[in-house]
């Protein structure tokens, strides 16, 4: 194995022969991370940095926000990129969902 | 196991006999998330919705075929593993390191989910017997490797 590789494997595209729907596009979707006391703070911390490119303090910010909140939004973005943004955090074993965005 | 140095995107390792046997015990275990504990969204109006939670259980199952092959992969390559005074030492890029934080953080919360998720916060504690003493230990050993890692990609540990 290269010392390099590491498996990567991204979400299924779905075919699609039209355009993608303005719900799909407009950013109409919150990207949410709940509490779950199995996690450990710092590895929340760091998944948040790695998934989002954020900075210690702000991802310290979030985790604390899960920690004593119950959940934080992380990001309000489109279908599928709040898609995308759940798959990853659930890559790490996060609680993580999407949800309309009710503001 | 102690982080020893880094070398550009390399870290390396030192394990005594006892600490690699346990390392390799937990990604053995892998994986032991039920699928069914990752949920796309808890609305139920969203569009598409079964079709997009189908999706998402397809990426996550061949996530994990990808990484336990690595795990295979990884655990018999030859020269990963030195004998050194103290045991062995190995290295691990950075990359493998995202992955492996993965790996035991799905054995880490399998093995919490086993124990019929616990939350001592809120009054739902461990009713520990012999039965759930092994899903205990795998999930603490698990979350000892995963601050292990951590600590050396923070650059908090020294190398």
């Amino acid at each position: 194995m290269p010392a390099t590789a590491f498996p990567e494997v991204l979400p299924g595209i779905k075919q699609d022969q039209q355009t993608d729907s303005a719900d799909e596009l407009e950013p109409g979707y919150v990207v949410i991370c709940w509490d779950d006391p199995v996690n450990l703070m710092d590895y929340v911390t760091h998944v948040f940095q790695v998934v989002f490119g954020w900075e210690r303090k702000k991802a310290e910010k979030h985790m604390l926000e899960v920690h004593h909140e119950g959940k934080s939004v992380l990001a309000r973005e489109s279908l599928e990129k709040a898609e995308f943004y759940v798959h990853q955090l659930q890559k790490y074993t996060l609680n993580a969902t999407l949800e309309r965005d009710e503001k | 196991m102690k982080l020893i140095r880094i070398n550009g995107d390399k870290f390396n390792f030192e394990f005594t006999p006892a600490e690699k046997d346990i390392l390799l015990e937990v990604l053995n275990r892998y994986p032991l998330v039920p699928e069914a504990h990752h949920r796309l969204t808890k609305d139920k109006r969203l569009p598409d919705q079964q079709e997009n939670q189908h999706l998402l259980d397809e990426a996550l199952k061949a996530q994990k075929l990808a990484n336990k092959k690595e795990i295979t992969a990884l655990l018999n390559e030859i020269g990963r593993f030195t004998v050194c005074p103290n045991g062995f030492r190995v290295f691990f890029t950075r990359g493998e390191i995202e992955w492996l934080l993965q790996v035991l953080n799905d054995v880490r919360v399998g093995s919490w989910i086993a124990l019929g998720s616990p939350d001592p916060e809120s009054g739902k504690k461990i009713l520990f017997s012999e039965k759930i003493l092994p899903h205990f230990r795998m999930m603490e050993l698990a979350g000892a490797f995963e601050m292990v890692f951590l600590d050396a990609l923070s650059g908090r540990a020294q190398g």
